[in-house]
């Protein structure tokens, strides 16, 4: 297949207004577009009030997720890197959900204290893996994944070990949110989210020279100039405040950072230039639609979305795996 | 004599407390081609990404026209010096336009929407050099060995470096792909005002290419001069520790590796 990037940007940017503007109206009351526009009460309440905040945080989610798994593929050559698999996203969830606990106790207050713990966890655990994976001075396949493994796992217990000390109801709580949700929000979260994906979404078109290059090899890309250590400083420090600002909002999301660069790389090419704003579009309006899914397939209770792209995302990695291993 | 490009004083690197190369001394003179031979883990990678400053000398000191390297930043010194490292086969999802543009990274702004004119023309221009315009649109992992070494030299050209460094270029290519690469850099090295270091296991090569011949050895430079002067029966038999003829004399001699299992098995030749 030839990759025809200008042609599927201007498609994924048609899909991605029309995501926008059509997933607030449905759910479990649907609304029409002229209700809305006409200023309804009812009508213009659950979309603007309700339903328009949601859209907005799940579109800026998935670009979020998607092009921090564009940086972690690009950074590491491999195509099964993003937030999940490297336990960048475990990290951010262990710092939320020790906030979540601390928040209880202390009577903090809300969303400054999670998000900075999960900003906290998210970069201690890159800092980890990342760490983990140059000392072996080799960013294989295997390397890479068995440190991110190993970091979700440690993350996993301890996040557990806090969840028995706790009461059921704070238990219930924390469960909830690890399963990934975009239920409860409002504008706020969404202008808290805006800066940090804009900011990643635009380094990476900034860096995206050096990024075309390193897909030709470390070495090479060194050698035409290209200061490594810097650029991997400044990818990883935008992926990890990025995942570390969504997962305080939305919990951690799964594999949207797996399937959507991979997706997108078959329609778009391998250039950053354009790969990077279609993961912005593409990864924005595939959350978007997942999360609708996730409140109108079991109408009027609600799926958590991250069950939804674990779901999807699961076999997703195997089929990666297996496929990877013939070719 | 011209002043050199390049000079190395003192320059050392060692890893895991063994010295893998030097201390020495050694200067590029602009517009020469300078060959570096010697057997397998004598260091001639390792001095090769000292020069192109991939690797931070252990000690010493590398100097570009004078200018210290530590006053350089990685792109000044990619707009000075263009690399070809051994080529491994790999999974590169670019075209051969797409990696040879990638070679003008050094003269590219981030905060250009695109490329210049001039970038695309002296892509057009690295690429008719290297006599891969057929190929122009083809994926790089889909070409044979020969074709894409060439598709690096063409990127490597468009850097439009002064010096020119090349890690084993004909390695791993068959007899024909070998000549056609020969021919390639015996063009390119013959053009005025370009500076090539190039290691090969190659001798021959060696041989038609060099202006000047470096023979390292565990590090060291064992001999370094004319190809008449390197590619003679005692200094190649002290650098490889195995038997060379020389087929035929003259200023750039041609040589061949004596095969004579009954008499190397009695002496138990080379260990490295």
């Amino acid at each position: 297949m030839t990759a025809r990037p200008r042609l599927t940007l201007l498609l994924l940017t048609l899909f991605a207004v029309a995501a926008l503007l059509g997933a607030p109206l449905a759910g479990s009351h649907d609304i029409s577009l002229s209700d809305v526009l006409r200023g309804e009460p009812t009508a213009a309440a659950i979309f603007w009030q309700l339903r328009l905040p949601r859209v907005l945080l799940a579109l800026l989610a998935g670009a979020g997720l998607a092009v921090s798994g564009l940086g972690f593929q690009t950074l590491f050559r491999n195509e099964l890197a993003e937030p999940y698999t490297l336990g960048v996203a475990s990290g951010a969830a262990l710092g939320a959900v020790l906030a979540l606990r601390l928040e209880e106790s202390a009577a903090l207050i809300g969303l400054p204290v999670v998000a900075l713990a999960s900003f906290a966890g998210s970069l201690g655990a890159t800092a980890l893996v990342v760490g983990l994976a140059l000392r072996r001075r080799d960013s294989a396949t295997s390397t890479l994944l068995l440190a991110g493994i190993a970091v979700s796992l440690s993350c996993s217990a301890i996040i557990l070990f806090l969840q028995y000390l706790s009461d059921s109801t704070q238990t219930f709580r924390m469960v909830r949110w690890m399963m990934g949700g975009l239920s409860v929000v409002g504008y706020g979260e969404v202008l808290w989210v805006l800066p940090w994906v804009l900011g990643g979404a635009v380094l990476m078109l900034v860096l995206r020279w050096d990024l075309n290059l390193l897909l030709l090899g470390e070495e090479l890309a060194a050698s035409r100039g290209v200061d490594l250590g810097r650029l991997r400083l400044k990818v990883l420090l935008a992926t990890s405040l990025m995942i570390g600002a969504l997962v305080a909002v939305a919990g951690p999301i799964g594999f949207v950072g797996l399937m959507v660069p991979h997706i997108l790389r078959r329609w778009v090419g391998h250039d950053h230039l354009y790969l990077a704003p279609a993961c912005v579009l593409g990864g924005g309006a595939f959350l978007v639609l997942c999360d609708l899914a996730a409140r109108t397939i079991m109408a009027p209770a609600e799926l958590p979305v991250g069950v939804l792209t674990a779901l999807l995302g699961g076999p997703f990695f195997l089929w990666l795996l297996i496929w990877r291993s013939r070719g | 004599m011209t002043a050199p490009l390049l000079t190395a004083s003192g320059l050392a690197w060692d890893a895991g407390g063994r010295t893998i190369l030097g201390p020495l001394d050694l200067e590029v003179r602009a517009g020469e081609s300078l060959v570096l031979v010697g057997p397998n883990g004598a260091g001639k990678t390792t001095l090769l990404r000292l020069l192109t400053g991939l690797l931070q000398p252990r000690s010493g000191e590398l100097a570009w026209q004078g200018q210290p390297y530590t006053d350089l930043s990685r792109r000044e010194l990619a707009r000075r010096i263009a690399y070809v490292p051994q080529i491994r086969p790999s999974r590169v999802p670019l075209t051969v336009e797409e990696v040879v543009l990638l070679g003008r990274y050094p003269h590219l702004s981030a905060f250009k929407w695109a490329p210049r004119p001039e970038d695309f023309a002296a892509v057009d221009e690295a690429i008719r050099r290297v006599g891969v315009e057929d190929l122009r649109r083809r994926r790089v992992d889909e070409l044979s060995g020969g074709e894409r070494q060439a598709v690096y030299i063409a990127a490597a050209l468009a850097q439009e470096a002064e010096l020119l460094v090349l890690d084993e270029p004909t390695i791993h290519l068959d007899a024909r792909h070998q000549s056609d690469l020969a021919g390639l850099l015996l063009r390119l090295a013959g053009e005025s005002g370009r500076t090539v270091v190039l290691a090969t296991h190659d001798l021959n090569l060696a041989s038609l290419l060099g202006d000047r011949l470096l023979a390292l050895e565990a590090g060291r430079i064992l001999a370094s001069g004319r190809p008449a002067e390197i590619l003679r029966p005692d200094v190649l038999e002290r650098l490889f520790r195995a038997r060379f003829e020389i087929v035929r004399d003259g200023e750039r001699p041609v040589t061949m590796l004596r095969l004579d299992p009954a008499a190397q098995a009695s002496e138990k030749v080379g260990t490295t």
